[in-house]
């Protein structure tokens, strides 16, 4: 009897777990797209204010915080200042490719990113402001999705987590 | 040896299968190289010392694609359009070592100004370098006493070694020569193409001595103001003068006592004469005018004329 009671609380739990890992994995994703806004808005300041040339710009933001989404700047300024790639866009690509993926965000979030890649770097300072600003604009969207899924789905993961464990535990016991 | 042949700095910036088959002229070839230029379904040309050589594939002549000259614009501005906005309005960038990247292509206007240029289908590469000790022969005629020299006007047409011979005067002038007992001068360098100092990041990459502040990147005439006032020059260098501001400006430092030594495109002293936008420096500024040619190879010293216009020097023949 204990062993079962002990085996079926192990269940529940479990997938009580998996649950939160699920709903968790779904902040996660509004969470790397706002530290994406944040610097994004910083390098805005490099390329507008600064002039900054795009190697040094992406190395000193990148500087400026941790994790994926700051390896995936570094990753750039490395292919740019070592000259693996002729243009901007491909450098840009080819670290979205490598690094974003393994990242929380969604396909459709990496394409907007990547996007973005085409245009960088790519005329004079007034037109790179606007592409900026019509970028927070498209990750606005990406966010509004990203938190509207969380309200959405990040309680039914969490409890369906527990029924589930719980049904298990009722038909097997 | 591999470090004297400056037109391997100019290389890095070109695609790699263009620099690859330039690397495979002999090392003196290169070493006398002074221009390589592309041009848009046209073979790459290398001049220098007179020569001229087109670079060929391996089967037969290479022409210039679009994707070479695009490629070559990425890495001179470092993949950042906005970066050189102002340099792509005056037709050239400086890049890393002081070399110079003109440009050519359509222009774009904006109230009767030239915005921007756009579709670059030409460039050429300007080798620049450094020589030591070219301002040997002429440095004796510009110094007046051990702690002041005559206001000085280099006059030369392009590729003659104008800007080779004014930095080697401020390095000269900077430092002091003990053997002619100058004591040296705080010189202030308006740099305004940055090809003098060849500032990258502040840092200037040639030796422009030990008494000299560099003003990179500032407009000359504003540019000679604001270094006599914040840091007290005994000599204000810049290079190719021209417009009316600018003279105002050197007319400016002059009456503060600030002696000038400064450049001019020209074969000789007419044409500095003839320039109307000048008019107010031409009589009673200059004391001492250098002229230069290419006839013995660049920096050819031509003559060396006094305030009155009357010869010091000149070369025979």
């Amino acid at each position: 009897m204990t062993l079962k009671i002990i085996g079926g609380l192990l269940v529940i739990s479990a997938s009580g777990l998996l649950g939160l890992l699920f709903s968790n994995r779904l902040s996660l994703r509004y969470r790397e797209l706002e530290k994406l806004r944040r610097l994004m808005q910083m390098l805005e300041t490099e390329v507008t204010y600064g002039a900054t040339p795009l190697p040094a710009a992406l190395c000193s933001i990148s500087k400026k915080s941790e994790g994926l989404i700051s390896n995936f700047f570094i990753n750039i300024s490395k292919c740019l200042s070592e000259r693996s790639f002729y243009t901007v866009r491909e450098a840009w690509n080819e670290s979205s490719e490598l690094i974003l993926t393994q990242s929380s965000l969604k396909k459709a979030d990496i394409e907007l990113i990547k996007s973005f890649g085409n245009i960088l770097g790519s005329s004079d300072r007034e037109d790179q402001k606007k592409h900026f600003q019509l970028f927070y604009l498209q990750l606005k969207h990406q966010e509004d999705a990203a938190i509207e899924e969380i309200k959405r789905s990040a309680k039914m993961y969490r409890s369906l987590g527990f029924l589930l464990g719980i049904a298990v535990f009722v038909v097997f016991a | 040896m591999k470090d004297d042949i400056k037109i391997l700095e100019v290389l890095e910036y070109l695609p790699k299968h263009i620099s690859a088959m330039i690397m495979k002229l002999p090392e003196k070839v290169l070493t006398d190289m002074e221009e390589i230029r592309l041009r848009l379904t046209k073979p790459i040309c290398l001049s220098g010392s007179g020569a001229e050589i087109f670079i060929a594939g391996q089967d037969g002549s290479y022409l210039v694609n679009e994707d070479d000259l695009k490629c070559a614009l990425q890495l001179i501005c470092n993949y950042s359009m906005y970066s050189v906005e102002e340099e792509l309005r005056n037709g050239f960038i400086t890049i890393n070592g002081g070399h110079r990247v003109g440009l050519c292509g359509r222009t774009v206007i904006d109230n009767g100004k030239v915005k921007t240029l756009k579709d670059i289908s030409y460039m050429n590469f300007r080798v620049a370098k450094q020589i030591i000790g070219a301002s040997d022969k002429i440095v004796g005629h510009l110094i007046r006493s051990p702690d002041s020299i005559y206001n000085t006007l280099i006059i030369s047409p392009p590729q003659c070694g104008k800007t080779t011979l004014l930095r080697d005067l401020v390095r000269t002038l900077s430092d002091g020569r003990k053997d002619m007992l100058f004591k040296g001068m705080k010189i202030s360098l308006v740099d305004e193409r940055s090809e003098i100092a060849a500032c990258s990041m502040g840092i200037p990459k040639n030796d422009v001595g030990i008494r000299t502040d560099v003003l990179d990147g500032c407009p000359k005439a504003e540019g000679i103001i604001m270094m006599i006032r914040s840091m007290s020059p005994d000599i204000v260098a810049t290079d190719e003068i021209g417009r009316t501001e600018d003279a105002d400006a050197i007319t400016a430092a002059v009456n503060a006592g600030v002696n000038v030594i400064t450049t001019i495109h020209g074969s000789n002293i007419t044409d500095f004469i003839k320039k109307q936008d000048l008019n107010r420096i031409q009589k009673g500024v200059f004391e001492r005018y250098v002229v230069l040619s290419r006839r013995n190879g660049a920096g050819t010293l031509e003559a060396v004329l006094d305030g009155k216009y009357d010869v010091l020097f000149e070369m025979r023949g």
